[in-house]
């Protein structure tokens, strides 16, 4: 029962670092850059989603509005800050990614104060009573759908579509995609569009499990995220989505049973450090 | 040109009557997270100590000159203290020093101060070195284990509830409290029946949630700030555990009732501050603290302006201006202030009441005080 509940906890932390690490293993997996002010979109959605669920009323509406809003952001960072820099070596895309997300975190403070700011009246707090004792709250059933639905579409879009096509040959060759007449750069803003937009869904969701945003809430998934993409090999998507469960898991059942001896994010870099051990190149990664 | 000369003339004509009056005020320092995690409090803090600032000062200031504070970010980190506790001795010639900030940054500032022979307060960093520095350091705030050691008897005794589940935010603020409050438990037949600890980083607490409940504790006893706490509390209720939770002076914020929301009723902590008080100081704080900072006041706020009065006081009743006989007035404190009346111990601990408030409808109330002196007894040495 307790395991199950544990799992359970697993799978929507989880889902949570599904959202937010794809958008980044798809950078890296385009451009090579480590793009860690990603965790700053993710911020910046947890914020227009509770202020325009604040103002409308509507948390599906909040959630269209942060993912499209967010989207833009991620486009426009890509072209004001890492298009400039592609022909330099990749740390220096590192550096300005880094510098952006600091400055946002105080970018946070002064445009929406330091406190930090909650639903006016906090969206689906109730919940599914399963069996006696045992419950599942509308805002995590809410985070594990949504991950489900939002990933499958992508992965279906991915097969089926022509810019989906595009997109995956870009990854794997990009000079060749563009000999065969694929529009790179309409793939590149694509790609932050997306990206950007699951990290404010996570945002949302986050907001919505927590009934509260601040400036500094971005700051574990900066470096988390990019724990997880290496985990996960790279790049590669289907190794991001199981590093982040595996993590999620992990964390849920080391936070009780050897939480005392080190802390959840110790936990997640020595699993880190023990598969790279074994698998440099990460657990789904090529070589 | 003779327009220019005349310009320039009454330019630094000006900047010389500023110069003076600007060295005639009486300067303490402040150093305060107004950037980083801890800038949240670090708002609150200036908030209140500006408030007592501007009391003093239209109350005539001392003998004649108006107080000042000397304001410096150290975003609650050690290495940006050291240097601003430097700064504000050497270049700002301070009389005397006020930390609004965390544990960290205070302990580090602390240690410079009392080489300068300086006074400095902490105005609610508990950890328990920070007064160990020296006879020049004193604090207003309770350290941990002594609000630790209140909780249990809030616990054990006054709410009669015996089996208790330690929820520890990880760092030194509620691993003294956590020591406190095992420290007394066994006096008050308090069983403690399991233990957990969280990172000041985490918000999502649903592993902990979920063995708590399976614990079945009679009570939670959980420490935290208002950011942590919120969470906490809010996703222990939505789980469906309904038994008494516990906090302290963390929770002391508006603002945490605000993220827990419904959830927030009937929780209890350990404070320094009545928001129901009689006390002439209290309530003129609270009001005037609404109307300068257009929120409702914290705990933190009222310890930085009573730290500010402190030092005031001290001021007026030391003899001449030099750092020892403002030491030694500060150690004879006897004022009655927004967070109660505060005296010091011969360690420069504060020696005063601990105040029990639990959230109706809200906001923040009266429960009940704890006046156990031999209970609350801070460190001596």
């Amino acid at each position: 029962m307790l395991y199950l509940e544990l799992l359970i906890q697993g799978i929507v932390q989880g889902s949570i670092y599904a959202l937010i690490a794809l958008g980044l293993t798809l950078v890296y997996g385009l451009l090579r850059i480590l793009h860690v002010a990603h965790a700053a979109l993710f911020t910046l959605g947890g914020y227009i989603g509770v202020i325009v669920t604040n103002q409308s009323g509507s948390l599906v509406f909040a959630m269209f509005v942060a993912a499209i809003l967010v989207g833009l952001v991620g486009m426009a960072i890509y072209k004001l800050a890492y298009e400039p820099l592609l022909n330099q070596p990749p740390f220096i895309a590192l550096i300005a990614s880094i510098a952006l997300f600091i400055a946002s975190e105080e970018l946070f403070r002064i445009g929406f104060g330091p406190y930090g700011i909650s639903y006016a009246s906090q969206p689906l707090t109730g919940h599914l009573e399963l069996f006696a004792g045992f419950r599942l709250k509308y805002a995590e059933i809410l985070v594990i759908g949504m991950s489900i639905i939002i990933l499958s579409i992508l992965a279906y879009l991915s097969v089926n579509t022509r810019i989906g096509v595009a997109w995956r040959a870009s990854v794997t060759d990009p000079s060749m995609a563009r000999a065969f007449g694929v529009n790179i750069q309409n793939v590149r803003y694509m790609n932050f569009f997306i990206g950007s937009a699951l990290a404010a869904i996570a945002g949302v969701l986050v907001a919505l499990l927590n009934n509260f945003v601040e400036p500094t809430m971005g700051s574990v998934a900066s470096y988390k995220a990019l724990a997880i993409i290496v985990l996960g090999g790279l790049g590669n998507i289907r190794g991001t989505l199981l590093a982040s469960m595996l993590l999620g898991v992990i964390e849920a059942f080391g936070t009780i049973y050897i939480g005392h001896l080190i802390d959840r994010d110790a936990l997640a870099f020595g699993f880190l450090i023990i598969v790279l051990m074994i698998r440099p190149q990460g657990l789904l990664g090529v070589k | 040109m003779a327009l220019k000369t005349t310009f320039t003339g009454l330019a630094l004509g000006l900047s010389m009557i500023a110069g003076i009056a600007h060295a005639d005020n009486i300067k303490i320092g402040f150093n305060v997270p107004l950037t980083g995690f801890a800038a949240a409090d670090g708002k609150s803090a200036l908030n209140g100590a500006e408030l007592a600032v501007e009391q003093v000062n239209s109350a005539g200031g001392i003998n004649g000159h108006n107080i000042e504070l000397a304001v410096y970010d150290d975003q609650a980190s050690p290495k940006e203290a050291v240097p601003i506790a430097q700064k504000l001795i050497e270049k700002d010639k301070v009389v005397a020093g006020i930390s609004g900030s965390y544990s960290g940054a205070t302990r580090a500032s602390a240690g410079i101060y009392q080489e300068a022979k300086i006074p400095y307060v902490s105005a609610f960093a508990i950890h328990p070195d920070i007064t160990r520095a020296g006879d020049y350091i004193f604090r207003t705030a309770f350290v941990g284990e002594v609000q630790g050691r209140a909780g249990a008897k809030l616990i054990g005794e006054m709410l009669g509830k015996k089996r208790v589940a330690i929820i520890t935010l990880k760092n030194d603020f509620g691993k003294s409290l956590a020591a406190g409050f095992k420290e007394a438990a066994s006096k008050f037949g308090i069983e403690i029946v399991s233990e957990y600890e969280y990172s000041i980083k985490d918000r999502q607490f649903g592993p902990i949630v979920s063995k708590v409940k399976s614990d079945k504790p009679d009570a939670i006893y959980a420490s935290g700030y208002f950011f942590t706490a919120g969470p906490l509390v809010s996703q222990l209720r939505s789980a469906g555990v309904d038994v008494p939770i516990i906090g302290q002076e963390g929770y002391d914020s508006q603002k945490f009732i605000e993220i827990a929301g419904a959830a927030s009723d009937g929780i209890i902590i350990t404070t320094s501050l009545d928001r129901d008080s009689k006390s002439a100081e209290t309530m003129a704080f609270i009001s005037a603290y609404e109307k300068k900072a257009g929120q409702k006041t914290d705990m933190v706020a009222a310890s930085a302006h009573t730290a500010v009065h402190v030092i005031a006081a001290a001021l007026k009743n030391a003899s001449g201006m030099d750092a020892s006989a403002l030491r030694a007035a500060i150690a004879a404190t006897n004022l009655p202030a927004s967070i109660g009346t505060i005296s010091f111990n011969a360690l420069g601990e504060v020696q005063k009441d601990v105040q029990v408030q639990v959230v109706k409808d809200g906001n923040w109330h009266h429960h009940s005080v704890i006046s156990d002196a031999d209970l609350l007894a801070p460190p001596n040495e």
